[in-house]
């Protein structure tokens, strides 16, 4: 956020909480008027987002290799249990 | 092997001391624990020491289990612990660093800029995926760290916090820190992919 944004600090705060889906109806409420009326706040906001967007997509979950999960099981002594 | 047993079951019988409960536990989490041990870690070797020490401590503790989070919670602050005790190791990271924010140095990442709109476009892109993973790598450990567990494994403010052993104001700002930092960084790594025509 440039430093000539006169809201910078109270929108900031706002903002992730707002993100962070921590926030009450009342603030999304008043950041969304906000947001309205403040075309830098929204390139903002929608920046921050779609950068969370981009790594939750690419955000892969790898199954566990055989042979790591064969370790992990005798390491426990549960081999006869896999 | 079928696991018939609900997981409050097999935290019971394993409790009991049931081996076949706790292999029961290691296939259901095993994964997930696994996936997280890679992300902190980087590599293999170091994910699967974590995914080994955290399941010694599970059969040890489990006792000591209160069924007040869940055992996914539960485990994901042992692993979480586990590894980021290792990468502040590896990284040579004061583990009695101040958590005081004026200390940290400060991140760049407050300039405003234009989100280019092809960006999506772009996912199956191996040449992008490196710039979002680089991105990521440049980012230091103590706010990374939080940006894994809140926004990629959606961890609560509060359980990334005690995970953490951090205020959750404090999970707060490093988040914002990361965020910022991960969107200009990321800004900056596009200038290596080109316009799709």
């Amino acid at each position: 956020m440039s430093k000539e944004h006169k809201h910078s600090v109270k929108i900031t705060q706002l903002v992730e909480e707002q993100l962070g889906r921590d926030i009450d109806s009342e603030l999304i409420s008043d950041l969304a008027i906000h947001m309205e009326e403040c075309p830098e706040c929204k390139i903002y906001v929608d920046s921050v987002k779609q950068t969370i967007k981009l790594y939750r997509v690419t955000k892969e979950e790898q199954s566990i290799p055989d042979d790591v999960s064969n370790r992990l099981f005798k390491v426990l002594n549960l081999n006869k249990y896999k | 092997m079928v696991e018939k047993r609900t997981e409050k079951q097999l935290v019971t019988d394993a409790k009991g001391g049931d081996q076949s409960a706790f292999a029961g536990l290691v296939r259901i989490h095993s994964p997930r624990i696994y996936n997280l041990a890679l992300r902190i870690m980087q590599n293999q070797e170091d994910a699967e020491d974590v995914l080994q020490e955290t399941f010694i401590t599970m059969i040890n503790k489990i006792g000591t289990f209160s069924g007040k989070a869940s055992l996914y919670t539960w485990l994901y602050r042992i692993a979480s612990n586990i590894a980021y005790g290792k990468f502040r190791e590896k990284k040579r990271i004061d583990p009695n660093m101040s958590l005081d924010e004026s200390l940290v140095k400060p991140l760049k990442g407050h300039e405003l800029h234009d989100w280019p709109d092809y960006l999506e476009e772009k996912l199956d892109d191996e040449a992008f995926r490196d710039c979002l993973m680089r991105a990521l790598d440049e980012l230091s450990e103590i706010y990374r760290s939080v940006f894994i567990l809140r926004d990629l494994e959606n961890m609560s403010i509060k359980d990334t916090a005690d995970i953490l052993d951090i205020s959750e104001a404090n999970v707060k700002v490093r988040l914002m820190r990361a965020r910022l930092f991960l969107r200009d960084q990321l800004l900056n790594h596009f200038k290596c992919v080109s316009r799709p025509s």
